[in-house]
């Protein structure tokens, strides 16, 4: 069931745990009501991936999921003929020798064609589906891809010149996501909707904490958050994302520490930090200041 | 100079001599090394006399003859001037080109020889300003030295994308393309079809300082970048003084005055002073990742005044060359005679460092482009690749 206001979007996300400030929530509710791709840009760890899988189980329709990378081509993006069965196929022919002339078809027809993440769901769309399409991480495909996915993108529809041409008859909710390592062409985010996904603040942050780790009480929430808040203003080589505060808050619990101590932070900072230089840093001003807020 | 050299020097004397239409056998070297012994080498000008009875032929051979020993030994003593400024014809003007070693690459428009004739009766002073250090020339020289930049020409080595494409001598079978062939009629011969990984051009970050110290340089090395990124296209240009300034798109105006008009706008601490560390602390937070990618060369030009912490510049040159294919640092100061890396900021980056290259002239500008030519990829033990003086 597609939400048909902004406040039903943002109560659905709610329902499925995500906490999305206002502006997502907009996005979100324009993305579904015009048929146009989402385009969700930010740190890592900000939750743009989640929003895909939380759309899906709002919807209550398939998440299909490409995960993009260099080198990344239509064989592996949308489909690739099946030769094992092909070779067989052909192997049957020629043993049955009938008098019949075999015909291109008879190899080349979409039995023998394995669909890929882009066809499984513009197929899905041919049945009247509308399937949740996340493109994560579009970033680390190159451009040839990204010029390809501009076209699909325009009319949902792929060709297999030996089989037919597939149409969808409703657009799939399109999930574009980029971690920014490099800008990703204006012409394919001219088609779509675009948001960046910032840090949360302090108080969406303990809203986040209190739902996806209902363990954490409100007080260890709010110290999370704050310790958080701080370490984002350090100029960090890689500041901690959304992800990061939820993965502290289970180490946290796994090792039975109701509050931040600076033993505790000293501890599990590598839950939270990943590169060695902003591990080093925090340790040489101290932990403590970290809990001080 | 010690003997070898010189006669190393002595053999390219003698071939330039032949390149410029000579008449100049094998044992012309030798001739040439033998008046050497006769006359010595303290008075120039017996030397230049020397070498012009050995090598010349007749009177018309004399301006080549001068312009040969001009730029190979100098001008001191040997500059007449009661001697007409005249240009002269060569017998192959593509000669020229191709035998000598130290000045491949100085090609302008190959195809048009009316244009090489004119191209090489200027060509001497061409060359000689090519040979000059930025910091010395006059504003006149300096529009000449913009062209020689902007003429450069730059056969970069390409990396391999991790993208196959069909390709008949690839070692990868096209399975796809195989079977499409086998639905094709004709005949039983079905071709089995290759593919390989196809080629990209490696990325290049610049990142050029632009502070005080480097004020003779900088405008020179802004030239380099523009040129670079109409040659290139996929160049990241990023320059610094105390602040890094990231200048990618306004270097992308095709025209390189209208390019650094728009670079020094948006630029906002020409010639302060230089943070080096805190530059490229900046550069590694919120640019490695975004433009670093794919086996990027990392370019520094900065003749390592480093006003900032030594530490700072020290862990962060550290990360900076981890991102990087290969870290590349022109300095212009290392043109200069005797140089040492003094500069506490140089010496830290160093050992970071694959190439470190001497940059003052438009021929050091040459070598730089024809390092690029060949990359291999980054040195592990830590020691410099190439050292280019």
């Amino acid at each position: 069931m597609i939400p048909q206001t902004v406040d039903d979007v943002q109560k659905a996300l709610e329902q499925e745990r995500y906490v999305a400030d206002r502006s997502l929530a907009v996005v979100v509710h324009l993305a579904l009501q015009l048929g146009r791709p989402l385009f969700l840009e930010g740190e890592a760890g900000v939750g743009k991936t989640e929003v895909a899988k939380v759309l899906s189980a709002i919807l209550g329709e398939d998440l299909i999921r490409l995960q993009c990378y260099e080198g990344l081509d239509v064989s592996h993006a949308l489909y690739e003929w099946d030769y094992a069965r092909q070779m067989l196929a052909i192997r049957l022919l020629e043993a049955n020798a009938s008098n019949a002339v075999p015909e291109v078809t008879d190899i080349m027809s979409r039995d023998y064609l394995i669909a890929r993440p882009l066809l499984q769901a513009i197929e899905l769309g041919a049945k009247g589906r509308r399937p949740v399409l996340l493109i994560d991480e579009l970033d680390r495909a190159d451009e040839e891809f990204e010029a390809y996915l501009l076209e699909l993108l325009s009319d949902f529809q792929v060709t297999i010149p030996e089989v037919e041409t597939v149409k969808a008859i409703e657009p799939p909710v399109v999930i574009i996501t980029s971690n920014r390592t490099r800008e990703i062409h204006d012409a394919l985010k001219r088609r779509c909707i675009y948001h960046w996904i910032d840090y949360p603040d302090y108080v969406r942050e303990v809203a986040i904490l209190r739902s996806r780790a209902p363990h954490v009480s409100a007080t260890l929430a709010g110290d999370l958050a704050k310790a958080m808040a701080h370490l984002r203003d350090l100029e960090l080589f890689k500041p901690p994302g959304v992800a990061e505060t939820l993965d502290w808050a289970s180490a946290l619990a796994v090792l039975g520490a109701a509050e931040l101590s600076p033993g505790v932070v000293d501890e599990t900072l590598g839950v939270v930090l990943k590169y060695q230089e902003d591990i080093a840093r925090i340790r040489a001003e101290g932990v403590e200041r970290l809990i001080a807020g | 100079m010690n003997g070898e050299a010189f006669s190393a020097n002595l053999v390219h004397f003698a071939r330039y001599l032949r390149a410029l239409g000579l008449v100049v056998g094998p044992e012309t070297a030798q001739d040439l090394a033998a008046a050497a012994g006769a006359v010595g080498l303290g008075n120039r000008l017996d030397t230049y006399e020397a070498f012009k009875a050995v090598a010349t032929v007749r009177v018309g051979d004399r301006p080549a003859f001068d312009h040969a020993f001009e730029l190979f030994f100098g001008t001191e003593g040997i500059t007449d001037d009661s001697q007409p400024d005249v240009a002269f014809v060569t017998r192959d003007n593509r000669a020229t080109r191709a035998s000598l070693p130290t000045l491949a690459g100085f090609e302008a428009d190959v195809n048009d020889d009316a244009e090489v004739v004119a191209d090489i009766g200027g060509g001497s002073y061409s060359e000689r300003l090519a040979r000059r250090d930025f910091g010395m020339l006059t504003q006149a020289e300096r529009e000449e030295v913009r062209m020689l930049i902007a003429r450069m020409i730059w056969r970069p080595a390409d990396a391999l994308s991790r993208r196959w494409v069909s390709d008949r001598r690839g070692d990868r079978p096209h399975i796809r393309k195989t079977f499409s062939n086998l639905t094709r009629p004709e005949g039983d011969l079905v071709p089995f079809e290759y593919m390989a990984r196809r080629p990209r051009r490696r990325p290049l970050v610049v990142i050029a300082d632009i502070s005080g110290s480097m004020e003779l340089y900088a405008e020179m090395f802004l030239h380099f970048i523009h040129a670079a990124q109409g040659r290139l296209g996929r160049v990241e240009a990023f320059v610094f003084a105390t602040r890094l300034t990231r200048v990618t798109r306004e270097m992308r105006q095709r025209d390189a005055a209208h390019a650094l008009g728009r670079v020094s706008e948006s630029v906002q601490d020409w010639s302060g002073g230089t943070r080096i560390g805190d530059t490229l602390a900046e550069f590694n937070r919120e640019w490695s990742r975004r433009v670093a990618r794919g086996g990027a060369v990392g370019l520094v030009i900065s003749d390592g005044w480093d006003t900032g912490d030594p530490a700072t510049l020290d862990a962060e040159m550290a990360r900076f060359a981890r991102t990087m294919y290969r870290v590349v640092w022109l300095n212009p100061l290392a043109a200069r005679a005797g140089y040492s890396p003094e500069a506490r900021g140089m010496r830290t980056v160093l050992p970071y460092v694959d190439d470190f290259l001497a940059a003052a002239s438009v021929l050091d500008l040459r070598e730089v482009v024809r390092m690029l030519e060949s990359l291999p990829s980054k040195s592990t033990s830590g020691r410099l690749r190439s050292v280019v003086r």
